[in-house]
């Protein structure tokens, strides 16, 4: 296994702070809200595995009792219980990054219905075929309103996907920051709070 | 070959912005080295992004001095001998030979002549490049050549046509040998792509509707008048900061070398940036490309 204190990109003598300053900020650039339905988020996982377990060994060996966040929650696109049975097959094949498979297969469906169309958005989204992507979530959307799963696919787009940056959030994007509060900073103040309960 | 893919430089180290400079001039140099004087017209801040980004991360850059053309009195500090930087200039050569073909196709102005003459003196340089790196080469014509048959047909969407040119880009990524870093060098590389295809088309809106030219965005969006509205440019700017978080999302999965904080950079804030300024008008590029890179 790799030097620990490497893969945290912090040298033998830092602190204790300085490393768990540098595990939170490792979290966040890996977190699988920056990984949704990413062609790469099974590389994503591994490190993300990868430097829970660098943190792991490192407080182990300083014996100070901090944790990491322990096992990283889902990458995968899709849970298996969500959606028809119908479509499940298209989901696995998604996931597997087997991108012809789910396009043959929804092309074989004569359901167009509003899962069809997120499936498809989902389908071309993983190709980098963005604009299409958008656009079949719109549909989905707009057929079945009340589907969280459909809305937050189309809010990530319309967002304009970032999620993480080295330079802070918002910076340089002037007037279309988000104000208020995103699943982002929730997410993040729970991890803190999460953090500070267990020092 | 369009100078989008460039970084901020407001927020660059000075150090930082020293070595990439010395990028930039090593990779005029290996222009001038390996295809001759005229192919330094071809330098790019584009391909600069690919050297360092291709960089291999065991391999450290040799600084050496050597005299620029464009400010002669002094010698400048290079980076130099690096088989990445050859690389890119052959992949530069070919993909630019082949823009000049397209643009002689569509220029309907004097410009046209400047463009024959640079084709004409470009094409050993250009036979060289491509003997020298066949497959990419064959995937450039084969690509080009869909692309310009997907612009003939109506109703194509944006994304059909960026991804024909996004599979060009995303080829570059063959020169990297390790397994590792190949998927998510390809992601990026495939964005970067898709990017350039998007904006370049934007930058071009206005000419291309005077001049009744094809423009995927046009088609698109449905624009016979400049400028399009703002709905309109806000659907560009979200999908082309959606190619942006999968570009940097992938980025991160890339081991981290000496260029690194640089690429940090370019893919962060100066892509962002260089969006938000096309879409105001403010970047219009102009088409004398090696002194426009000497700005200091």
């Amino acid at each position: 296994m790799n030097d620990p204190y490497s893969v945290l990109g912090v040298s033998q003598s830092a602190s204790d702070e300085e490393i768990k300053k540098a595990y939170r900020e490792l979290v966040r650039k890996y977190h699988p809200d920056n990984y949704h339905n990413n062609p790469l988020s099974d590389l994503a996982q591994e490190k993300m595995k990868e430097i829970n377990e660098a943190y792991d060994q490192v407080t182990k060996s300083r014996a100070n009792g901090n944790t990491s966040y322990g096992s990283s929650p889902s990458y995968s696109g899709f849970s298996g219980s969500r959606g028809s049975a119908e479509f499940s097959a298209v989901r696995t094949a998604i996931n597997n990054n087997d991108l012809s498979s789910a396009e043959n297969l929804l092309n074989e469906s004569k359901n167009q219905n509003a899962e069809w169309h997120f499936l498809m958005g989902s389908v071309y989204y993983r190709r980098g075929w963005l604009d299409d992507a958008q656009r079949y979530f719109q549909i989905a959307v707009q057929m079945e309103p009340g589907n969280q799963e459909y809305v937050q696919a189309l809010s990530f787009l319309n967002r304009g996907g970032q999620t993480y940056s080295p330079y802070g959030y918002n910076y340089n994007r002037g007037s279309n920051s988000c104000g208020g509060c995103s699943v982002c900073d929730i997410c993040t103040a729970m991890m803190c709070a999460e953090a500070c309960c267990n020092c | 070959m369009l100078g989008y893919i460039k970084p901020l430089k407001e927020e660059l180290k000075v150090r930082e912005y020293e070595s990439y400079k010395a990028c930039y001039c090593g990779l005029c140099h290996a222009l001038k080295r390996q295809f001759g004087t005229m192919a330094r017209n071809l330098i790019s801040y584009d391909f600069t992004f690919l050297a360092m980004l291709l960089w291999e991360p065991e391999q450290i850059p040799r600084r050496a001095h050597a005299r620029c053309i464009a400010s002669p009195i002094r010698k400048k500090g290079i980076y130099d001998s690096a088989p990445v930087l050859d690389y890119c200039a052959a992949a530069s050569v070919i993909l630019s030979w082949w823009r000049i073909k397209d643009t002689i196709q569509d220029e309907r102005t004097l410009r046209v002549h400047r463009d024959r003459m640079l084709a004409i003196l470009l094409k050993s340089a250009y036979n060289k490049a491509s003997r020298m790196n066949v497959a990419f080469k064959e995937t450039v014509v084969k690509n080009l050549e869909e692309l310009n048959a997907l612009e003939q047909s109506p109703g194509v969407s944006v994304d059909a046509c960026a991804d024909k040119f996004a599979r060009i880009t995303e080829a570059l990524s063959l020169y990297v040998p390790t397994e590792a870093r190949l998927r998510p060098l390809k992601q990026v590389l495939y964005h970067i792509g898709r990017y350039i295809y998007i904006i370049d088309a934007f930058d071009d809106l206005d000419e291309d509707i005077k001049a009744q030219r094809f423009n995927p965005i046009a088609q698109r969006y449905q624009v016979t008048r400049w400028p399009p509205s703002e709905a309109i440019k806000k659907s560009i700017e979200q999908t082309l900061l959606n190619s942006c978080a999968l570009i940097s999302s992938a980025f991160e999965l890339l081991p981290t070398t000496a260029w690194t904080p640089v690429l940090r950079n370019i893919v962060y804030l100066g892509m962002p940036s260089t969006i938000e300024r096309v879409l105001e008008g403010t970047n219009k590029i102009k088409n004398g490309i090696l002194l426009e890179g000497m700005e200091q």
